[in-house]
């Protein structure tokens, strides 16, 4: 009996003080690597209850700080006081105890287990606890999970594999997991939700936003995103990084994307009308796709993608639009249709010919197709095609170190060491290597382009999109699979719909004009 | 917080983590083989003078000859991200079979084992390239048909050349700095590996496939060709190591000298720098694994160990020395 009063009496005194003080305040935090200041004396606070939101560039130092703030790193000064103590994390296992919650950029769940595993792994063992001389209390276990849950506003089954969830319903157990703890010490706990939207579909965007609402009662949120519109919607204040540096911490609705997007980028967003025309009749397509088939992927799909145009191609993520664009460009086989590239019919597409053909593909996921980390940028650039940097079999250093200079300059990638390991580059810079590998064909004839602007802070997306109306003006094809809808309407010609593996609507913008909402009835 | 902040920060850059340790890392990659060999050296030299003043060096380069080639072929395939556990097989019974053509086919025998050995690597190649088959378990099962074909071709003796030993024999016998020509051989092949891995673009398209297939793949690397490749040279460079055999010994069994070349040609490709896991490899520093491999065990009967603890202090010297020079990312996991 007078074992649980005590508890009673701290759970009121946790509560009561937080009230006054802040759930988190950071005093002149920095971290250095080498010569580099990646974190420089960043301040701030976080009150009960409000909604953070932190946006800067890729290398601004957000993961830097982020990982101060999971215990992954230490930082080398300041003070991080958490609820109003002062904190020196040893690891991720502190942070959690302390009550901050991260959920991963990329997902970090145990698919072959249960929901209930993945939220109570963090927590510990022993007498209350889940497991005891490790054993699970399964009854336990998958009772707290479901409190966990429900403190959300989740009804899922604790007892469900993860494998067999949808991307939304596991970030919601990601969620549970990063409150999981702090809910059993009675602490409110602060959930860092490191760019959570960047391959969600809209539709499941807004589930999330709703989730973050409900965080918003029982503890608070420091929300990283690109997606400026969103981390106003959702945020009530707004911080930037550039440089490491903490340069502005604005009210939500004392700003506006613009003025963000100046802030973090360092310059005016650079206003694009795109102008529109319809397809010449008797123009000949660049790739030409017919009645083209994938066993459980997509069907009787039948498009043209022209010279100096876009075509976008929208669909939720069982559309099977990826697997169309894969199929293409050869890395994917086909079970019935044709692919004419060029004038060139094939029933069997194969990388090596349609790269002979001129054709490039952006892969979605950069790091394991589209990249090798442990290579300089300049030989990632020209591996396939060296263009001046080879002379038959033989390469020549110095002109790849000049042709990689020169990309480097064009698009703004940094810092300007060509030679630097393309690992050690932020992600933007990277996907801008990864294009200009392609961009570097001399007869680049068609451009496949797989959500190019994933996780890309706004700057680096920017630079990409005026690459892509650059190569269009040229006169090469674009085939590419948009994040968003909003970003077909910005850059598209043409926009394809796809539903189930089949296409469900085509627009020519040149004088088709459909709205938001159209598109989207069209995809669901 | 100020305006004025804004406007200065964003001209910088975002630079990205310097990394000063993994300098040192690469540094350590291009010269650690050379310093090993050389401390070892220095070792011997002080605990038995008479070893260099005695021709011991010219020892150790003649005994690496085999190894060194061997070495440099799985280094390829290492390269690649396989391995190829069948390369001595294919030296021996490349050995044997020299024996066996030199007195009918004289100047075109080795020419033609060069010819057979490679085919034997470039099969290997196709059906790791093409069927998929681990590379692992398909040397493993060749091993055992290249030994079964060594014991069927010799007799399950010793094969003495019966005539026109001379043409490879001179190899051996003449020198270059009182080093036998067969080193001199393995050196330029390294040295023309290396030129093929630093200045071609089959070089960039083998170091990409062991670094990550997938991009190698959607990057329109040809990766099957260069596995073939890969596994081509190392069968090409089993063949002349079969006829460094025949040049040192005159004969060949399967039981005698190049019976047990496997693992200290892979260890010497390891002491060389090169990765386990694929992606990395350095010909010319193979070199100096190969000669590091060669050196321990003569050395260790010249500093006088007894006979039975000799194979124990191969062991250690290889297990230490493999820790210190093996080329490994900081973080990365190691099969």
């Amino acid at each position: 009996m007078t074992a649980g009063a005590s508890i009673d009496t701290t759970e009121n005194e946790v509560t009561a003080m937080t009230d006054q003080t802040p759930v988190l305040r950071l005093a002149s935090i920095s971290k250095t690597f080498g010569t580099n200041k990646a974190v420089d004396s960043v301040s701030f606070e976080i009150r009960p209850g409000e909604v953070i939101g932190l946006i800067g560039e890729n290398g601004a130092g957000k993961s830097t700080l982020l990982k101060m703030l999971s215990g992954n790193y230490r930082p080398d000064q300041g003070v991080i006081e958490v609820n109003g103590k002062p904190q020196q994390f040893r690891g991720p296992a502190d942070a959690l105890r302390a009550g901050i919650g991260v959920v991963h950029q990329e997902q970090s769940l145990f698919t072959n287990l249960t929901v209930a595993e993945n939220i109570e792994v963090n927590t510990p063992a022993g007498r209350g606890g889940v497991s005891r001389l490790g054993l699970y209390n399964w009854r336990r276990l998958n009772a707290d999970a479901a409190r966990a849950l429900d403190l959300i506003g989740s009804h899922l089954n604790p007892n469900t594999h993860v494998s067999d969830l949808s991307f939304i319903d596991r970030q919601m157990v990601e969620i549970a997991r990063a409150i999981r703890v702090s809910a059993s010490s009675h602490t409110p706990p602060l959930v860092i939700l490191d760019e959570p939207t960047s391959i969600l579909e809209r539709t499941e965007t807004a589930i999330l936003e709703r989730e973050i609402s409900k965080l918003r009662d029982i503890g608070s949120v420091i929300f990283v995103s690109h997606r400026l519109d969103e981390v106003l919607r959702i945020c009530d204040r707004v911080l930037v990084m550039s440089n490491g540096r903490l340069i502005a911490d604005r009210p939500s609705r004392e700003t506006n994307e613009a003025e963000l997007f100046r802030l973090m980028v360092g310059r005016e967003t650079h206003a694009a009308v795109r102008n529109r025309t319809s397809v010449q009749p008797g123009t000949v397509p660049v790739i030409a796709v017919k009645n083209l088939s994938r066993q459980g992927e997509f069907s009787d799909v039948t498009f043209d993608a022209f010279p100096g145009r876009v075509v976008a191609v929208l669909g939720t993520s069982g559309s099977g639009r990826e697997s169309l664009v894969r199929t293409i460009f050869g890395a994917e086989a086909p079970s019935a249709g044709i692919v004419t590239i060029a004038g060139d019919e094939s029933h069997r597409p194969s990388i090596g010919h349609s790269v002979k053909k001129g054709i490039g593909y952006l892969p979605a996921e950069r790091k394991t197709e589209g990249m090798f980390g442990e290579m300089p940028a300049d030989e990632n650039l020209t591996l396939t095609h060296p263009a001046g940097a080879a002379v038959g079999p033989f390469e020549l250093p110095r002109r790849r170190r000049a042709i990689a200079t020169e990309w480097f300059e064009r698009l703004d990638i940094r810092p300007r060491t060509p030679e630097r390991m393309l690992g050690d580059f932020s992600g933007g810079n990277q996907q801008k290597v990864v294009l200009a590998k392609w961009l570097n064909s001399p007869e680049l004839s068609a451009l496949l382009l797989d959500h190019p602007l994933r996780g890309l802070d706004p700057g680096a997306a920017e630079t990409v999109n005026e690459q892509v109306r650059a190569i269009c003006d040229a006169g090469t094809a674009v085939v590419l699979i948009p994040d968003t809808i909003e970003e077909a309407l910005e850059i598209a010609d043409d926009i394809v719909v796809m539903r189930d593996g089949r296409i469900s609507g085509t627009y020519d913008l040149g004088h088709d004009d459909p709205t938001t909402l159209d598109l989207l009835e069209r995809m669901l | 917080m100020s305006a004025t902040v804004t406007e200065a920060s964003p001209e910088t850059g975002a630079a990205p983590r310097a990394r000063r340790a993994v300098i040192g890392r690469h540094a350590w990659q291009a010269i650690g083989p050379i310093v090993i060999f050389i401390a070892m050296l220095v070792v011997v030299a002080i605990l038995t003078p008479a070893f260099i003043g005695g021709g011991g060096l010219a020892i150790i380069a003649a005994s690496s000859a085999p190894i060194l080639l061997l070495a440099l072929g799985q280094s390829m395939v290492l390269n690649v991200g396989s391995i190829d556990l069948s390369n001595a097989a294919i030296a021996l019974l490349g050995a044997i079979l020299l024996a066996l053509a030199l007195g009918p086919l004289a100047a075109g025998a080795p020419i033609v084992i060069l010819l057979v050995t490679t085919l034997f690597g470039a099969v290997n190649g196709l059906l790791v390239a093409y069927f998929q088959v681990p590379s692992f378990a398909l040397t493993l099962g060749t091993l055992g048909i290249f030994q079964a074909a060594s014991l069927v071709t010799s007799g399950r003796t010793t094969v003495y050349v019966s005539n026109n030993g001379q043409i490879v024999s001179t190899l051996y016998q003449s020198g270059i700095a009182n080093v036998p020509i067969t080193f001199w051989i393995a050196v330029v092949f390294a040295v023309l590996l290396w030129i093929l891995m630093r200045y071609t673009r089959i070089g960039r398209g083998l170091t990409a496939i062991g670094k990550n297939e997938s991009a190698a793949i959607f990057s329109a690397v040809r990766t099957r060709a260069l596995k073939v490749l890969a596994f081509a040279l190392s069968g090409f460079a089993a063949g002349i190591a079969g006829i460094v055999i025949i040049a040192q010994a005159g004969s060949a069994s399967p039981t005698g000298l190049g019976s047990d070349l496997l693992l200290p040609a892979i260890a010497a490709a390891l002491i060389g720098g090169t990765s386990i896991s694929g992606g990395v490899v350095n010909p010319l520093t193979v070199i100096f694994g190969a000669l590091t491999v060669a050196l321990v065990p003569i050395a260790s009967s010249a500093i006088g160990i007894p006979t039975q603890a000799q194979s124990l202090v191969y062991g250690v010297v290889i297990i230490a020395i493999v820790a210190l020079t093996m080329s490994r990312n900081k973080s990365s996991i190691v099969k």
